[in-house]
């Protein structure tokens, strides 16, 4: 595990276990990945040092996800809004992604997630992204205009109550709450 | 990207698609049911806050202090907020604690440990690590197939205890420490022609023969702990406690059924709670593809690519679907006459071939039984030996893999939609596969019984065909240890013989073959099927032969390893995605299908066909069950009258018609819940339409 200063204090990992969904040796494994992150001089003071977007997204777990750009603008809490991410930010992605967290607080970042423009609900841009960024990049392998208006149509029919146009966050939750694959899906563990 | 709050002075009202005028956003956003959004973040970046200029930013501050009051129930780590806030929740917490009583410190104590407790468990699963693997790599759904197949093993591990702690290992100690065994049963009204039974050659034999028996479960083979010939129908005696060996027989064979049983019920209703549905399920299918289509486990490499290809190739379909099935409502009572008549043409085909199937399983049983009792299994020479003694097994996996292949193409025939069509095939697979199995079930009954008629000729002596079956629970348990033998060797064959030969051709091959032919694709239902099929195989054997639970456990470990080893060498993701959910619950049902075909000849033998005479723990008894009921007439008067009451109709029939009223009256309720759900959603519609009526208003007036 490395010299005794690239180790948590105890307190410090008993307060993370309480204050996240993580167990004991998931904190210490994701201590371990964010230090490498870092390099050997930024290692000692890790709990205060931020690592820039670039280099979160060179995490297997996150290089490949369509969705990489929007999990760091929502988990990080730097004030420029550059994505960049403390350790804390860290456990917290972590610990809404993990097998034990809920699926209320899974549901509230994942809208956090899909909502684009941050403007608290999930309109037709928003969806519209969505649906792109899950068939995949470049202009083949969108789908086409008719179909995308066929499918965002389907989606308002079933997700939106109120008929307003958008899935607010309430709405979406009570999709979700249906959906059995979304907990298996909405997981990343180290 | 520049968050919209920021735009809301600059731009007008929208329009959106009813013609109606949409607010601004601004406004919407400071309504109560936004306020939850407010909760991540420091100060500065209260997400999707309505943060005009000029708005203090200590106002998404105050809002966390008063909902984290109402929220001191909801343990921390349930908030939306960021670590910070956490932390200085805690804090907040912490000072209150001390005006807590000692028995809500209690509480948050037990709650702590029994997490600690969970946290260690779950990182302890088995298999934890590869079921990860495998899940970064192909996805959650090849993944779900694998935690399937670790069930099965956990399963058939704890019913091998149960049956090998309760039979087998309690005779080999009895054996070995040479204690008194006193026979039990009548053995005054017996003709000595039903207790012939010698299963050992005789003379000279050649080595290759133990190699036979070893496989087909004949000669020496009889004679172990293996099969249900070898027990003895005896009460042994030790340190003052009698050991009842037939009544620890019944009892433990009963007892592995009802573990089971009540196993996979409680995993099939764990499931349902997951992916239960108020109203139509079918009504979610689109959001449930894109909110929770991307799997987030997916790890870097070709699996990303594919599973981009995969959600655009489904969502097409559906859509591609949805646009057929309009256009199908729209067609002419002719063109609907004609698909009708076209679809029942099909079933009878199906019916035809299930029937031809069928009849080929029972005349190879036939066959094979009548081969091994005329001819010695010595003289025929090896090969032609084993192919006779595994003639059911060959018929049978080969129509389980050719007939699933007809079925296939010909439901085509029939213009289902696509999801339909899956399904279709799916149960007539399901079908085919466990029927089979009762196919040859019932060629062995018929065998045994004299097809049921206890005045036939060979029967007349002994009330079953003791010629042919001296020990007939042996042969049985026989044919069960050979299909599970057979079925692990074919999957090794096919592993060796056609799925590493493919992945070789394709990749070193002519370009044309890979075009034509493809990489193999690890489909799941097929696979799932196979290892309900070994499970009711082992199900139907496991009253007739003790120690098969523990071999299936060893073969499910073996195959878990080998499917592994295929997938990561020679497969590719699937083209459709694998549902895990819907059809984890679907793959138990089919289990709970398989379980209850095995309880059919279990319950049959104990109750109705008279034990071997020459063999096993129950000779000499009328019914397996005979030894239960001796057993019961000597407990004590209570306990007796209480046994025999439950057991009688006057018991049974209140019990059913309360459990049908209770049926029905679920039913009902659960009808008036939707019809309030509905009601409800209508109510949210109007109320919706009001709330944007009222801030159009008020935005104009101000």
């Amino acid at each position: 595990m490395g010299g005794s200063a690239s180790q948590l204090p105890r307190d410090l990992l008993g307060e993370y276990q309480e204050l996240t969904f993580l167990t004991k040796q998931e904190i210490v494994l994701a201590h371990k990945r964010f230090s490498e992150l870092l390099s050997k001089e930024e290692r000692e003071s890790i709990l205060q040092k931020r690592v820039p977007k670039s280099k979160i997204l060179t995490l297997p777990e996150l290089r490949a996800n369509p969705f990489q750009d929007r999990i760091c603008r929502v988990f990080s809490t730097s004030e420029d809004e550059d994505g960049s991410m403390s350790f804390e930010d860290f456990l917290d992605m972590l610990s809404v992604f993990s097998d034990s967290a809920t699926s209320e607080i899974k549901s509230h970042y994942a809208f956090r997630i899909f909502d684009f423009d941050d403007d608290g609900t999930l309109d037709r841009k928003d969806l519209e992204k969505l649906v792109n960024c899950l068939t995949g990049e470049g202009d083949e392998t969108r789908l086409s205009e008719s179909e995308m208006d066929q499918l965002i149509e389907n989606i308002l029919e079933e997700s939106d109550i109120d008929k307003d146009g958008t899935i607010n966050l309430s709405e979406f939750q009570h999709v979700i709450s249906r959906s059995p694959d979304f907990a298996s899906s909405f997981k990343i563990v180290l | 990207m520049e968050p919209r709050w920021a735009q809301t002075g600059r731009d007008g009202p929208d329009d959106d698609e009813g013609g109606q005028q949409r607010p601004p956003p601004s406004l919407f956003l400071q309504l109560p049911s936004n306020a939850t959004l407010r909760f991540r973040g420091s100060v500065a970046r209260a997400w999707g806050a309505a943060l005009e200029e000029g708005e203090p930013p200590g106002a998404p501050q105050e809002r966390d202090g008063e909902e984290a009051g109402e929220q001191e129930s909801v343990p921390l780590k349930q908030l939306p907020l960021c670590m910070a806030e956490k932390r200085r929740l805690r804090l907040r917490e912490q000072q209150a604690a001390w005006k807590r009583s000692r028995w809500e410190q209690w509480q948050v104590g037990t709650r702590r440990m029994w997490g600690q407790v969970g946290g260690t468990l779950l990182y302890a699963q088995v298999w934890r690590g590869s079921l990860h693997h495998i899940e970064g790599h192909f996805g959650t759904g090849i993944q779900s197939y694998f935690n399937f197949l670790r069930f099965l093993v956990l399963l058939n591990l704890g019913g091998a205890l149960l049956t090998v702690g309760f039979v087998v290992a309690p005779n080999a100690a009895f054996e070995g420490l040479q204690l008194n065994q006193t026979q039990k049963g009548p053995n005054s009204t017996v003709i000595s022609s039903c207790l012939q039974y010698d299963p050992t050659k005789r003379g000279l034999v050649s080595y290759f023969t133990y190699f036979m028996d070893l496989l087909s479960g004949t000669g020496f083979m009889e004679l172990t702990h293996l099969f249900y010939g070898y027990y003895q129908n005896s009460a042994v005696h030790f340190v003052g406690f009698s050991y009842n060996i037939p009544l620890a027989y019944l009892l433990s064979v009963l007892g592995y059924f009802s573990v089971c049983l009540f196993w996979i019920v409680r995993r099939a209703v764990h499931l349902l709670k997951r992916s239960l549905v108020s109203e139509n399920g079918a009504l979610n299918t689109y959001s449930n593809k894109v909110f929770a289509g991307w799997d987030f486990c997916l790890g870097p490499g070709t699996a990303v690519h594919m599973k981009h290809n995969s959600l655009r190739y489904e969502l097409r379909m559906d859509l591609e679907e949805q646009t057929l099935r309009r256009l199908m409502a729209q067609r002419s009572p002719g063109q609907r006459l004609g698909l009708y008549g076209l679809r029942g043409a099909v079933n009878l085909l199906v019916l035809a071939l299930l029937g031809v199937a069928f009849y080929c399983v029972y005349l190879a049983t036939e066959y094979s039984q009548r081969d091994q009792q005329n001819s010695g299994l010595g003289q025929q020479g090896l090969v032609v030996g084993l192919l006779v003694a595994y003639l059911p097994s060959i018929v049978i996996t080969a129509a389980n893999q050719l007939v699933p292949l007809v079925f296939g193409l010909l439901v085509r025939l029939e213009r289902y939609p696509l999801s339909l069509e899956i399904r279709l095939t799916l149960l007539r697979t399901v079908f085919l596969r466990l029927s089979s199995l009762l196919v040859l079930l019932f060629s062995l009954w018929s065998q045994i019984t004299c097809n049921g008629d206890p005045d036939a000729d060979s029967c007349r002596t002994c009330r079953y065909d003791h010629k042919q079956h001296p020990c007939w629970e042996t042969s049985v348990g026989r044919e069960m240890y050979k299909l599970l033998v057979f079925d692990l060797l074919v999957v090794l064959l096919v592993l060796l013989l056609v799925e590493f030969p493919r992945k070789l051709l394709v990749t070193h091959g002519p370009a044309l073959l890979a075009r034509l032919w493809g990489q193999q694709e690890f489909l799941v239902p097929p696979n799932v099927l196979d290892l309900v099929y070994g499970q009711t195989v082992c199900w139907v054997g496991a009253a007739f032969s003790p120690l098969l639970p523990l071999l299936n456990t060893a073969k499910f470990v073996l195959l878990f390893y080998l499917k592994k080893l295929t997938l990561f060498s020679n497969c590719r993701p699937a083209d459709r995605t694998f549902r895990a959910s819907s059809s984890s619950f679907f793959f138990l049902l089919v289990l709970l299908l398989g379980l209850a075909i095995a309880w059919v000849p279990l319950l049959y033998s104990v109750f109705v066909l008279q034990p071997s005479q020459a063999c096993g723990p129950f000779r000499g008894e009328p019914t397996m069950w005979s030894t239960l009921s001796a057993a019961i007439d000597t407990l004590p008067h209570v306990a007796r009258e209480f046994l025999q009451f439950v057991g009688s109709l006057a018991f049974a029939v209140p019990l059913f018609l309360l459990l049908c009223i209770l049926m029905f009256y679920l039913m009902a309720l659960a009808h008036s819940y939707s019809r309030l759900v509905k009601e409800l959603k209508g109510q949210l519609r109007l109320e919706g339409r009001d709330k944007v009526f009222l801030v159009t208003q008020i935005t104009e007036l101000s």
